[in-house]
């Protein structure tokens, strides 16, 4: 048939520019870090072609930046669903029609200032000049806020807010209230409401929220540096450190390649994990 | 709740406003207070570099949410037609591309176009005219308008995808038993009907490119984007030139949000118009 | 004072007449004697208003395009010259701050940095020619640099296999500085400085990004040579670091934001970092540590791509100018290498036991090795420290 054909030939010319761009600039790069996880640093930095395992049998010394990273991502992603939840339900429940659009933009617009401006100025209120030193004012002299796992934490819930908000608001706009009126009508505490009607509803929310949030988290390396000190490293800084201090492209890259495998596998498991809860559905709202 | 939501939006906008207070410091320092003055908006708009890193910011988000928003459309409409193996293989490329932290896309970026410039340069000097400068092939805008357009892409597609499967197909239908070309259902029907996702897509591939720090800070090259060009002014002591930098960013954005606001409103009252006149004459 | 080099001070006529029978001795440079007497400020200002009075050191500049890179260190130049220099020269300087010669040398070493003029370390220089990193440099295009007013201790890393690669910016010393209001303890030496980190000032201590001077310091203060590379004696310094690790505030080597805001009591420092701080704030001390540390000069390079290589000429020659480093010491207290700088400052600036230290303290200060800036044993140590 000719119309197949020619269907066939109209697939792949729309299909072309993307095959092209997955080719060069995701699958080249991932075998070239693959091939460099295998070699050796040169004498004065860079890559040297060899094989060996040597890279992957020191991931072991940087083990606390996959532990790190390993706590505070999934930390961080926990603690930005339990900020973001409330205020998500408020909006998308509470909130009279008239206001909802606006206090919604209101939860993005922070995101337009660049998150570096803006976990700059989380440096400065945590800093000793921010709030620590009106604390001083009221008695507490010398307390620290700045460089610690807390500031670390506080600036990834800021970092990342909206884009929990967004998901679980959507999720609650789309539950049909009338479901609500039933389980109070039935004699349904709020909070047995809350719990067997709104929360299973905004599941999809969450898991995409969560998801978002956990992906980008993976991969910081700008919060833990800024608001770490330099001391809370995660595999992002270690990642930065290989190649822009050390020079050492083959460990950067089996680093790399570890970081990809462990997210590949954890991402999987959780979609595994989460779908029967209409993942599917949400997934493509993301 | 509504305390707790209130207390949500100081958290938010409180080293918001931070930035702003510190944009009108007439101090050098960021961090100490001296007293109310323009000057460093003055400084920002006159700093060559601060413009020539705002216009490369805009040259590589607005190439990459136009190659995305393109890519990304035409694979989805592909995709949609598609089964099987090879459409299972485009699935988990997105889904890859989507995923990897923008720190490894940098760096795996850097070191195969760095590796793949080392080979191809002495051969184009070999096979390029004598007497004339060969070609020199190097980490710039390109490289970072390709590396963006990865992830941007698969959003798109994503978005698209999203939006095709909840079309009304009965249209397309009816649009082909009129004799419609294929062309032209595509150009009167699904095009109209996906248009709202591209545009979000677009919309969204520029802010993530135009906020992007960590891949152009590796395939960059010697360009600067803003975001480089204010983690460089933190590490080197930031002025209040960078608060004033954020500061005219943001009021950029709030202004283009409440134009294109204003707009879709007043779009919309013609909309709800024809339906309703639609509905009475019926 | 007739030696005063501070910009826009009246000088006085027999202070004026003094220069001008200095410059006509050739004792000191046409810029020095222009710079001095205010008429430079003058001539430029004409020199732009009236094409036809163009100077001839405006000439020199020419057309040398709009814009140059310079990657240096934080808080390492004097604004006024920076701004001057645009002013007289059209060309707008971009600044980018390093904490590293290590994070320099990676960014060249990737290729396209678009640097024009950066400023390496003397141990560096010689990896960087090995590599071709950096340029010979045309002498004949910087006329006010004078190798014969050079401290050759300091300059002499610049000239590798008869050819000069560089030119001096300033020199110093790495030691340490403290709040003495938070710690009264009086730490000497490194030993003290580690002590004081794990017991009293817990919590409040900086140590630099930067392997030299971090595992030199733990190196020292465990009685070693700054500069090892030997393998047992690294591994004990970085059980010290990693041991030291909790009790840091953080691991920067931009450390006087934290210092200024009263967060650290105590970091290693370099000397004019010292020197700023303790102007600003009397309260904090800089110690040359007893049991050791670093001497090291930093000098201007050219890298081998340098896209603007014009401006980078006209860039060196202007910091050259005794005058202009006269005012740049005078901003970030580093000391140079130039005799003739020297002959133009202030007694009090001379004296600062700050900047030249006594000499039983600077004979156990030694120069960084080339070495260390490759060896793949200390930046292992540095890169598990900081992600331990």
């Amino acid at each position: 048939m000719t119309g197949s054909k020619k269907g066939l030939w109209l697939t792949t010319a729309l299909l072309a520019p993307t095959t092209l761009w997955f080719l060069v600039m995701l699958i080249l790069p991932l075998v070239v870090v693959v091939i460099f996880s295998f070699g050796d640093r040169a004498p004065t930095g860079g890559y040297a072609a060899a094989f060996t395992f040597d890279q992957y049998a020191n991931l072991a010394s940087r083990l606390k930046a996959f532990t790190n990273t390993l706590t505070y991502a999934p930390l961080g992603t926990l603690m930005t669903l339990l900020v973001a939840y409330p205020l998500a339900y408020y909006l998308a429940v509470k909130v009279d029609e008239r206001w909802k659009l606006l206090l919604l933009v209101l939860v993005i617009v922070p995101f337009w200032t660049s998150l570096l401006i803006r976990t700059y100025a989380w440096i400065f209120i945590l800093g000793g000049r921010g709030i620590p030193s009106l604390l001083a004012m009221i008695g507490f002299e010398d307390v620290r806020l700045i460089n610690t796992s807390g500031a670390v934490l506080v600036g990834m819930i800021y970092g990342y807010l909206p884009l929990m908000v967004f998901p679980i608001f959507v999720s609650l706009e789309k539950l049909d209230k009338r479901l609500l009126e039933a389980s109070s009508d039935l004699g349904g505490s709020p909070f047995r409401t809350f719990i067997q009607v709104t929360l299973p509803l905004s599941m999809p929310g969450m898991v995409t929220g969560c998801m978002l949030v956990f992906i980008l988290l993976m991969g910081e390396f700008l919060i833990p540096a800024f608001l770490g000190g330099g001391k809370i490293f995660f595999i992002g800084n270690a990642l930065v450190d290989l190649f822009l201090q050390s020079r050492n492209w083959p460990f950067g890259s089996a680093l790399a390649v570890t970081l990809v495998i462990i997210m590949l596998v954890m991402v999987t498991l959780y979609m595994r994990l989460t779908t029967g809860s209409k993942t599917e559905r949400d997934q493509s709202v993301m | 709740m509504r305390f707790y939501s209130i207390a949500v939006y100081l958290f938010l906008y409180v080293p918001i406003g931070i930035i702003i207070l510190f944009s009108f410091n007439s101090g050098r320092h960021a961090s100490d207070f001296q007293g109310l003055s323009l000057k460093w908006y003055g400084k920002a708009l006159s700093n060559p570099f601060v413009l020539e890193a705002l216009t490369s910011s805009l040259i590589i988000a607005f190439s990459a949410a136009l190659l995305s928003s393109i890519m990304g459309t035409t694979a989805a409409l592909a995709l949609q037609r598609m089964k099987g193996p090879v459409k299972a293989l485009f699935d988990g490329l997105i889904y890859v591309s989507i995923m990897i932290p923008g720190i490894v896309i940098g760096i795996a970026t850097l070191i195969a176009l760095v590796t793949v410039f080392d080979l191809m340069n002495p051969l184009l000097a070999s096979l390029w005219p004598e007497g004339e400068k060969p070609l020199r092939l190097s980490l710039g805008y390109a490289s970072v308008i390709a590396a963006h357009t990865l992830f941007t892409m698969s959003l798109v597609i994503l978005l698209v995808r999203a939006r095709i499967e909840g079309m009304d197909r009965s249209l397309i239908e009816a649009s082909q038993d009129l004799y419609a070309t294929p062309a032209q259902t595509f150009r009167l029907i699904t095009l109209p009907q996906i248009f709202p996702a591209i545009l979000a897509g677009f919309l969204l591939s520029f802010t993530f490119s135009f906020d992007d720090f960590i891949i152009s800070f590796f395939v960059a090259g010697p360009n600067t984007t803003l975001p480089i060009y204010v983690f460089s002014s933190i590490r080197r002591g930031i002025t209040p030139e960078v608060n004033a930098i954020g500061t005219m960013v943001l009021g950029v954005s709030l202004f283009l949000l409440v134009a294109v606001q204003l707009l879709l409103r007043s779009k919309n009252k013609q909309k709800t118009n024809i339906v309703a006149s639609n509905s009475s004459g019926e | 004072m007739s030696k005063s080099y501070k910009e826009n001070q009246p000088i006085s006529a027999k202070n004026f007449m003094d220069e001008f029978r200095r410059y006509q001795k050739g004792s000191v440079s046409r810029r020095h004697f222009l710079g001095i007497t205010g008429l430079g400020t003058a001539m430029a200002v004409l020199g732009t208003a009236v094409p036809g009075l163009a100077t001839r050191d405006a000439h020199a500049f020419g057309d040398v395009g709009n814009k140059m890179i310079l990657s240096t260190w934080p808080n390492y130049h004097n604004p006024v010259n920076i701004e001057e220099f645009t002013k007289t020269t059209g060309v707008n300087i971009q600044v980018n701050a390093f904490g590293s010669n290590e994070e320099m040398l990676a960014k060249l070493q990737a290729g396209g940095a678009g640097w024009d003029v950066f400023v390496p370390t003397n141990y560096t220089l010689s990896t960087y020619v090995e590599l071709g990193l950096i340029q010979e440099l045309d002498l004949s295009r910087i006329p006010n640099y004078d190798p014969n007013t050079q401290n050759p201790t300091f300059a002499g890393p610049a000239t590798i296999n008869g050819k000069v690669y560089a030119i001096p910016k300033n020199w110093g010393t790495t030691g340490f500085v403290l709040n003495t209001d938070k710690i009264k303890s009086g730490p000497k030496s490194w030993k003290d400085f580690f002590d004081v980190t794990m017991g009293a000032g817990s919590g409040h201590t900086i140590v630099h990004d930067y392997q030299l001077t971090t595992i030199g310091a733990a190196l020292c203060a465990l009685g070693f040579s700054f500069n090892s590379v030997d393998q047992g004696e690294l591994a004990q310094a970085e059980k010290l670091l990693i041991a030291s690790k909790p009790h840091l505030f953080a691991i920067t080597s931009d450390y006087q934001p934290g210092m200024r805001s009263g967060d650290a009591w105590m970091s290693i420092c370099w000397t004019g970092d010292g020197k700023q701080l303790h102007t600003d704030m009397p309260e904090m001390s800089y110690v040359v540590a007893s049991d050791g540390g670093e001497l090291w000069s930093d000098f201007y390079a050219v890298p081998t791509d340098a896209p603007h290589l014009d401006a980078a000429y006209a860039f060196l020659n202007y910091m050259q100018d005794p005058y202009i480093q006269a005012r740049d010491f005078e901003s970030h207290g580093y000391p140079t290498s130039d005799s003739r700088v020297d002959a133009m400052l202030p007694a009090d600036i001379v004296n600062d036991p700050i900047l030249y230290p006594a000499k039983e303290l600077m004979s156990g200060l030694e120069f960084g090795a080339a070495k260390t800036l490759t060896d793949p044993g200390r930046a292992e140590v540095i890169a598990r420290f900081k992600s331990a």
